[in-house]
């Protein structure tokens, strides 16, 4: 037991903070050992709008994970997402150093240094470094060390936040005396378990609807190639039904869940459904059409503007995503959300299994996030990013916020 | 400003009106192109104490209108051929003829601005014309419409900056979206037909407003109820209208009410402290209905005793009914904290109201000392009110987002993804089976 640790994945989601518990024991292994969720408060679209508010619900599930798992943790792994989460391609080149013109690590170094050399201004943080596939004199590498050549380019997706929001959510966990070992973007984390290799290699979308922000990311030939936030989630198609049914918020969520569809199909004209069908007064029937022409128009727009972001940047190859779409978060439970997906994207769409090597309980759509941030915990970063040390958040943020 | 010429009323005198309906002068002022027609084209039962007016910068628009009473504004600036769309012309017309204004606004005891925001001329001559009206002792009401979404983000602008002048200078300013009145519409409603049923809103309000002062009533409203009302400080202005005829008609009029959109445009069930509620209905309306009706409504919006409640039976209808309400909705909730108890603490009265997207009204500081309603109430809270007034300086435009409307805006490709998708694609819903 010497060896072991245990991780805190935290997701402060709109909806939800979710905790799960992991005890990374030697290298390798690792057991869940306890988890929690409970509803936010002072999270909107994604984003800490209230300091105090999202720091004690946030508290209160770790505090409960903790009970449950009879333990303490001792580091934790964050999730971030909002629509102030931006990403760039950059392309890093050098010019191969030796004479007989052979790859050397040095090279590959500089290569990637010249990639992340460009600098963002005082108000944005580096999350992520991402990178993307090697190549020399422009045919593309798995691996350039010791190749020959004289030009060596690598390209890596590079993911920023707004450094204010995202020091916020490290507070939140700061004040609990806990450290945040990583911070990984929530469609990275989802995308990380709910995917297998082959599928990575084929190519797919993981798109991650949640109450507040719909997160995305794209694999292409293995890499990650493209991540997105469309702030826009679960929340909005609760508010749509209650402006256009003209009912509570509650009564809205219930309709959504009860009688929800992603789509309209010509018969919900003449169904006819009860708002609330308690027989309670006030009670009213009306045409299935109103909710599920309201939830599509909604449904649809969030597809397409995840469309609008792979078209703009080349990437909506249906035969590069191989895999199709695939569906997590919250809302990807509403019945029809893969027809809708499949309708928007002209790609193949599921709703996601979640990862068959956890407990049933834990396989539904609102934990991906959480086993995402545990697997990171686990395996580390190197495959996807350039290593983030716990002292580097800090450092990184610290010196731009006297913090 | 009204509510300054206000303090040489006694207190009494605005809760207990004496003038003789006959006198009562009641202007109904259409601004701008979208004003005017939506003038032009109102039903009103009391056509003959109700005179109409029409501004603006079109010579064409204003030739082409029915109105009798015209005003041409800027005629020197734009020779007559409108504003373009120019808000910075639209103000220099109407700065430049503040005398017609005020000749064509003078002597009246109600004046009710009707506009269409987003274009050049209503936009921006309404905050002028009001200002003209302001300084006479008439009660001064805004019915103003704002644009569809597809009209862009360029006039929505124009509308958002339109309303936060205007809700200065009037007593009440009723904010009507084109898109939220839009769903009520058929699938295959033209733009055309669209702006009609806009202007048919309106003249519901105005036709309710105008019965009730008029007409002889079951029970009289009169023109100090309706000044007390929109005498009160802080709270949004609401209005909302239903309307049935046949069958159970007092059933169907009250729950089209109920749907009625401009009532929901938010998350909590609306509690309201004074509104005025009005209904019109034949001479076959039995007085046993109309406590029907008093009692759904107060049990809806509120505490009985907030309602000012006013009947009006006209001989030539039958089997029909209409229910207008009409009123302010209070900052101050005293049900709140009962409802909350644990976080009472961290719900700002405001929040109470959050989402019902209603007017926000005249700034504290620029409110008469006179309170002649709310006096006890208000009494050592000023502080609360005024903390809220800051709460309010979004803008009223954001009712249409409900949930989200104190987040920031949400913007992609010229749109605002907060706001209800089908509602900006004119997406209609139709509620009744």
């Amino acid at each position: 037991m010497s060896q072991s640790r245990v991780v805190g994945a935290v997701e402060i989601g709109t909806s939800k903070v979710t905790v799960l518990l992991g005890e990374i024991v030697g290298d390798s292994g690792l057991n869940i050992i306890g988890h929690s969720s409970c509803f936010s408060k002072g999270v909107k679209k994604g984003v800490i709008t209230d300091l105090k508010a999202a720091s004690d619900c946030v508290h209160a599930a770790i505090m409960t994970a903790e009970q449950n798992a009879k333990t303490r943790v001792d580091e934790v792994f964050l999730a971030q997402t909002g629509s102030h989460l931006r990403g760039n391609f950059n392309v890093g080149t050098t010019n191969v150093g030796s004479s007989d013109s052979i790859v050397r690590s040095a090279d590959i170094e500089q290569a990637k240094e010249d990639a992340k050399r460009r600098k963002l201004t005082e108000e944005r943080t580096y999350i992520h470094h991402i990178q993307n596939p090697f190549s020399i004199d422009g045919q593309p590498v798995e691996n350039p060390l010791s190749k020959e050549g004289d030009r060596l380019q690598v390209g890596y997706w590079s993911v920023h936040g707004d450094s204010q929001l995202v020091s916020d959510s490290l507070r939140v966990i700061r004040g609990i005396d806990l450290d945040v070992s990583d911070m990984i973007i929530s469609s990275i984390a989802s995308g990380a378990v709910l995917l297998e290799d082959s599928e990575k290699d084929n190519g797919a979308l993981v798109v991650d609807i949640g109450g507040g922000t719909t997160d995305f990311v794209l694999y292409r030939k293995g890499y990650i190639v493209l991540t997105g936030v469309v702030p826009v989630g679960g929340d909005h198609i609760t508010n749509d039904l209650s402006i256009g049914l003209r009912v509570g918020r509650k009564s809205a969520e219930e309709s959504k869940l009860k009688n929800g569809r992603a789509y309209y199909k010509s018969g919900d004209r003449d169904q006819k459904v009860w708002l609330y069908g308690d027989m309670t007064i006030g009670d009213r029937e009306y045409p299935l059409a109103a909710i599920t022409k309201i939830i599509e128009a909604r449904v649809s727009e969030i597809f397409d503007i995840i469309k609008d972001q792979l078209v703009e940047a080349d990437l909506l190859v249906p035969a590069d995503i191989a895999s199709g779409v695939i569906l997590t978060g919250g809302s990807s439970r509403l019945e029809g959300i893969d027809e809708a997906a499949r309708r928007s994207l002209g790609l193949e769409a599921r709703q996601s299994e979640g990862p068959q090597d956890v407990s049933p309980e834990l396989r539904v759509p609102e934990y991906s996030t959480a086993l995402g941030l545990l697997h990171y915990a686990l395996t580390g970063q190197e495959d996807a990013q350039q290593s983030a040390k716990p002292v580097g958040i800090w450092n990184r943020l610290g010196s731009i916020l006297n913090i | 400003m009204i509510t300054r010429s206000l303090l040489n009323i006694e207190p009494d005198s605005l809760l207990s009106d004496k003038t003789p309906r006959a006198d009562l002068k009641i202007k109904i002022i259409g601004i701008g192109g979208a004003g005017t027609n939506a003038v032009g084209a109102m039903q009103l039962d009391n056509s003959d104490a109700v005179s109409l007016a029409a501004i603006n910068t079109d010579a064409q628009a204003l030739d082409s209108s029915s109105i009798v009473e015209k005003l041409m504004i800027g005629r020197s600036i734009t020779r007559g051929l409108g504003a373009g769309g120019e808000v910075d012309i639209g103000k220099a017309a109407a700065e430049s003829d503040r005398n017609a204004i005020a000749a064509l606004v003078g002597d009246m005891d109600l004046i009710v601005l009707v506009v269409g925001f987003g274009g050049g001329t209503g936009s921006a001559a309404a905050s002028i014309v009001a200002e003209v009206a302001g300084k006479t002792n008439a009660l001064l009401l805004a019915f103003v419409t704002l644009p569809f979404s597809f009209e862009g983000s360029r006039r929505q602008h124009i509308a958002e900056k339109g309303v936060g002048e205007l809700r200065k200078l009037v007593n009440g300013l009723i904010p009507l979206p084109n898109d939220v009145l839009l769903q009520e519409g058929e699938e295959d409603t033209s733009v055309l037909n669209a702006f009609a049923i806009t202007d048919r809103w309106i003249s519901r309000g105005v036709n309710s407003l105008c019965a009730m002062l008029l007409s002889t009533g079951v029970i009289n409203l009169d023109l100090g109820s309706l000044r007390s009302v929109f005498q009160s400080q802080g709270g949004k202005t609401i209005f909302g209208t239903g309307v049935a005829s046949g069958g159970d008609y007092v059933k169907d009029a009250l729950d089209d009410l109920m749907l009625c959109p401009l009532l929901h445009l938010g998350d909590r069930p609306a509690q309201l402290d004074r509104i005025l509620v009005n209904v019109i209905g034949g001479a076959d309306l039995p007085i046993t209905r109309v406590n029907e009706i008093v009692s759904q409504v107060s049990k809806r919006f509120g505490s009985r005793e907030d309602i000012v409640f006013g009947a009006v039976l006209d001989e030539s209808r039958t089997e029909s009914l209409e229910i207008c309400v009409l009123g302010k909705a209070e900052m101050e909730r005293k049900a709140a904290p009962v409802k909350n108890p644990k976080g009472a603490d961290a719900l700002s009265p405001s929040e109470t109201m959050e989402g019902l997207g209603f007017e926000s009204e005249i700034a504290q500081d620029e409110l008469p000392l006179l309170q002649p309603v709310h006096v006890s109430k208000l009494k050592g809270k000023k502080k609360t009110v005024n903390e809220d007034q800051d709460e309010f300086t979004f803008n009223e435009v954001d009712a249409q987002r409900g949930y989200f409307e104190k987040t920031d805006r949400n913007d992609y490709k010229d749109e605002d993804l907060d706001v209800p998708t089908y509602l900006r694609r004119g997406i209609k819903i139709k509620l009744k089976v």
